[in-house]
């Protein structure tokens, strides 16, 4: 067990060191930010001063000759763009957001209690909902139940988030006028964004937990508990949904990390004040900073999840550790 | 009987009448923009969505009125007194919402804040002021590294005028998240991307607004923006689409208030292709393409029927000009008409510069940044192939048109842009976007560069104009764009709220008022 998970716990590691590099190439690769963050009839004098201040005229990776970073090689964590910025998220400090001139992973935290608050209220309707209809649908297989709660199933999944955020808007806040059409406050503001947030995962986790109990109900364990004379709600949930629950959880682990950062486009329909639409707008203002620490929190909240996950498995099923 | 009522009202109307009980603010206006200011540092930004925040908080020298004559606000009066020192008079009894007082120590800390390269502002407009120098309490002299005759027309926009103490006392984060101006409005509280709260200052020197808390929301989304106003969850509510103005202005709680706006919308033509040589753009080479001949630039601009791309693809929302000019900026000349929509002239001209077989031409635009950009460059592209410049509309995402396309001369040979100059001087749209050497021009003329050049440091406002006329000139025999149009801004405002709407964007909360 402890070997487990020390194990997964390097692994994590490797994985967001390799998601620094990533985004710090791919970001670098987009473009310069000085051009975009002074005013358009700013002089060439007054942008290669911004330029020269802000520090993106030293080296990305290496200072020529490479044998300066023999004495002492930490010199590498200061004068190259990558080292400031590996070991400022090490120490947790971004630097000051270009457009904002504020810290960045402040701007980041500030904005986490908003997303994190929308994911949750999502996944926890889409779990409610989802877990019982999939029961359902698989206990009542091929009932009008399954295929009420099967073709709602696809709708949720084929339906583009974007649709379906402006269409709950005109019905719900402009038409019927019962709930809020945007921003944050109440729980009322909660109901329109975490639906259409949670629609998609909804639909997912509704299909897989049928098909999971579909699987299980005919093995022959099922049948042995039937046999022994346990109530029928004891075998479905017993027996059969702890069983079915593994793939089950993977999903919503993985989802709740997707959500986590794909709540964008609700963030941006609902004006809801997240990280993932300062994400887009840094992104839009080559905020490098912004960018970093977004990714960067996003990325080990990510892999943290999956962490638990992983922990968790070793509960529902404890075959997992010692494989 | 008659008698005896007619008192009773007549006591009520004086009540009512009386300054203390008028004067009171009330009432909640809410405010809703596409996007949250990033700072609230009047000095750190060139965005419209915070300059219409902060204009509610901080003052500046000069202000524009309703019909944009530049107007005396924190000064009283001022006089040019010779070619680099102008003089300013300064408003007494004025104080900041922290109680510092407003003087000419301040005016000088807050001009030369703005003039210093070493703090790394992004407002570099007024980096030509050398110097304030205090004459006396209320009265300064701004000296210039040059002749600078915009200046007036800069300080009616930039140059917001800070408390020093406050501002030396705290540092840049500090400050940009706890504005303290000497405005009709007082800064409460900023939930970053969700709401700014202010209220009204009832010391303000102006006399105190009508509207006690007037809040600025940010809303990305069109249809949200629009649906919130419906709602009657906003009040105010920025860029209506062209397609809803005719839904918002029928609804029962809502309408329209429209102004010609001061952004124009035009499609610049490559005369030189800028090469980076060593670190600077060298702009001296033509381009490799038709388009350096006058006469295909003339044929284009025949070939584009804009009235029709009004009528048709904005809906009648944009007004045609013959320049990037509005009528309403310095260096107007409305001597200078559009092109005819006229393609057998553009057909002749084709043949004329030698091409009797029509060319093939590229044409850039961005998506989504501009009301029915995307629709109006293919509108343009469609017209000028019909008329046998065979045309290919190239379509960006607009942060990389601007890094990839606009900013690295990687244009070529047309694209479109607007630019919204709120100076309201010609100088701010002809020399960033035509003058060689400028970042976003590719245009090579000499007579033109010369012109602009003089321009930008005559004090003679008479010979300014003659100039800019004479550049105008330009856009007809050497033609540098297809100048297109000017739009209209289309604000959605509830029928409880009195305001109306202005060219230059500002939304300034000391000109509205609640319906009772």
């Amino acid at each position: 067990m402890t070997r487990y998970l020390t194990r997964r716990f390097w692994q994590s590691l490797l994985v967001l060191f390799g998601i620094s590099l990533i985004v710090f190439i791919l970001l670098h690769l987009t473009g310069d930010p000085a051009i975009l963050l002074m005013p358009p009839d700013a002089t060439q004098e007054d942008i290669e001063n911004f330029r020269k201040i802000m520090g993106f005229n030293d080296p990305l990776f290496l200072r020529w000759p490479p044998w300066n970073y023999l004495h002492p090689p930490w010199r590498f964590l200061a004068d190259t763009q990558y080292g400031r910025f590996l070991k400022g998220a090490i120490l947790g400090d971004f630097g000051l957001s270009f457009r904002h001139q504020q810290p960045a992973l402040g701007l980041v935290l500030e904005r986490m209690p908003a997303t994190v608050e929308l994911t949750l209220a999502a996944m926890g309707l889409a779990v409610c909902v989802a877990v019982p209809v999939g029961i359902l649908s698989a206990v009542r297989r091929n009932s009008s139940v399954d295929h009420a709660g099967m073709v709602m199933a696809l709708l949720g999944q084929s339906m583009p988030v974007y649709w379906l955020g402006i269409m709950l808007i005109l019905l719900f806040a402009v038409r019927l006028n019962m709930l809020p059409a945007f921003g944050t406050g109440s729980l009322r503001h909660l109901i329109l964004p975490a639906v259409t947030l949670g629609a998609f995962s909804m639909a997912r986790i509704a299909r897989l937990t049928r098909s999971g109990m579909l699987e299980v109900l005919g093995q022959e364990y099922v049948r042995t508990a039937r046999a022994k004379g346990l109530s029928e709600v004891r075998v479905i949930l017993k027996h059969g949904l702890k069983n079915a629950a593994i793939p089950v959880i993977t999903v919503i682990g993985l989802d709740l990390g997707t959500l986590l950062g794909g709540a964008v486009i609700t963030e941006t329909i609902f004006a809801w004040p997240g990280v993932g639409r300062l994400a887009v707008q840094a992104i839009a203002n080559r905020d490098y900073p912004v960018v970093q620490a977004a990714v960067f929190t996003l990325a080990s909240i990510f892999v943290l999840i999956n962490f638990l996950v992983d922990i968790l498995y070793t509960y529902v099923d404890p075959r997992v550790a010692y494989k | 009987m008659r008698h005896g009522k007619g008192w009773v009202w007549g006591a009520v109307l004086l009540v009512l009448l009386a300054p203390g009980a008028w004067a009171a603010p009330s009432g909640k206006v809410v405010v809703a923009q596409g996007v949250d200011p990033t700072t609230l540092d009047p000095h750190d930004h060139e965005e419209t969505p915070a300059y219409n925040v902060l204009l509610n908080l901080y003052d500046t020298l000069l202000v524009r009125d309703k019909n944009l004559k530049i107007t005396p606000w924190l000064a009283t009066s001022y006089k040019l007194i010779n070619a680099t020192t102008w003089e300013f008079k300064l408003r007494q009894g004025v104080k900041f919402h922290n109680g510092e007082e407003f003087d000419a120590e301040v005016a000088k800390f807050s001009l030369e804040r703005l003039a210093n390269p070493a703090l790394n502002l992004r407002m570099t407009a007024l980096r030509t002021i050398d110097r304030v120098d205090v004459k006396d309490k209320f009265t300064i002299h701004i000296i210039t590294k040059k002749p600078f005759p915009t200046l007036d027309a800069q300080l009616t926009l930039r140059g917001a005028l800070v408390p020093p103490k406050y501002f030396k006392e705290h540092d840049k984060a500090f400050l940009a998240r706890n504005p303290v101006g000497t405005g009709p409005f007082k800064f409460v509280k900023w939930v970053k991307d969700d709401q700014i709260e202010l209220e009204a200052n009832e010391q303000f020197w102006g006399g105190a607004p009508k509207i006690k808390t007037l809040i600025f929301r940010p809303i990305p989304e069109e249809a949200t923006r629009m649906s919130a106003l419906q709602t009657g969850e906003v009040d105010l509510a920025t860029n209506v689409p062209p397609h809803l103005v005719k839904e918002i202005k029928n609804h029962p709680k809502v309408t329209v208030s429209s102004a010609p706006s001061v952004r124009t919308i035009f499609i610049p033509i490559y005369t030189v292709q800028c090469e980076l040589i060593q670190g600077s753009w060298d702009c001296t080479k033509p381009v490799q393409s038709p388009v350096a001949n006058p006469k295909v630039r003339q044929a284009i601009n025949h070939a584009v029927d804009v009235d029709s791309i009004i009528k048709n693809v904005l809906e009648g929302q944009g007004i045609r000009t013959a320049t990037p000019l509005t009528s309403k900026h310095f260096g107007y000349d409305p001597k200078i008409k559009p092109f005819p929509h006229d393609p057998a002239k553009a057909k002749k001209l084709l043949a004329e510069a030698g091409y009797p077989n029509g060319i093939d031409l590229v044409l850039n635009s961005p998506n989504g940044r501009y009301p029915k950009d995307k629709e109006v460059a293919e509108a343009v592209g469609g017209q000028l192939t019909q008329a046998g410049i065979r045309t290919q509309v190239k379509i960006y995402e607009w942060t990389t048109y601007m890094n990839n396309v606009a900013y690295r001369h990687g244009g070529a040979p047309m694209w479109l842009i607007g630019w919204g100059n709120t100076t309201w001087d010609a100088d701010y749209t002809l020399t960033p976007m035509f003058r060689t050497g400028q970042l976003l021009a590719n245009y090579w003329s000499p007579d033109f560069n010369a012109l602009l050049d003089e321009a930008q440091t005559n004090m003679d406002p008479k010979k300014r104009l003659q100039m800019y006329s004479k550049a105008s000139r330009f856009f007809l025999d050497d033609p540098p764009a297809i100048p297109l149009y000017q739009q209209i801004d289309n604000y959605g405002v509830s029928r409880k709220l009195q305001w109306t709407a202005r060219p230059d964007e500002r939304i300034e909360g000391l000109s509205m008022s609640l319906k009772p």
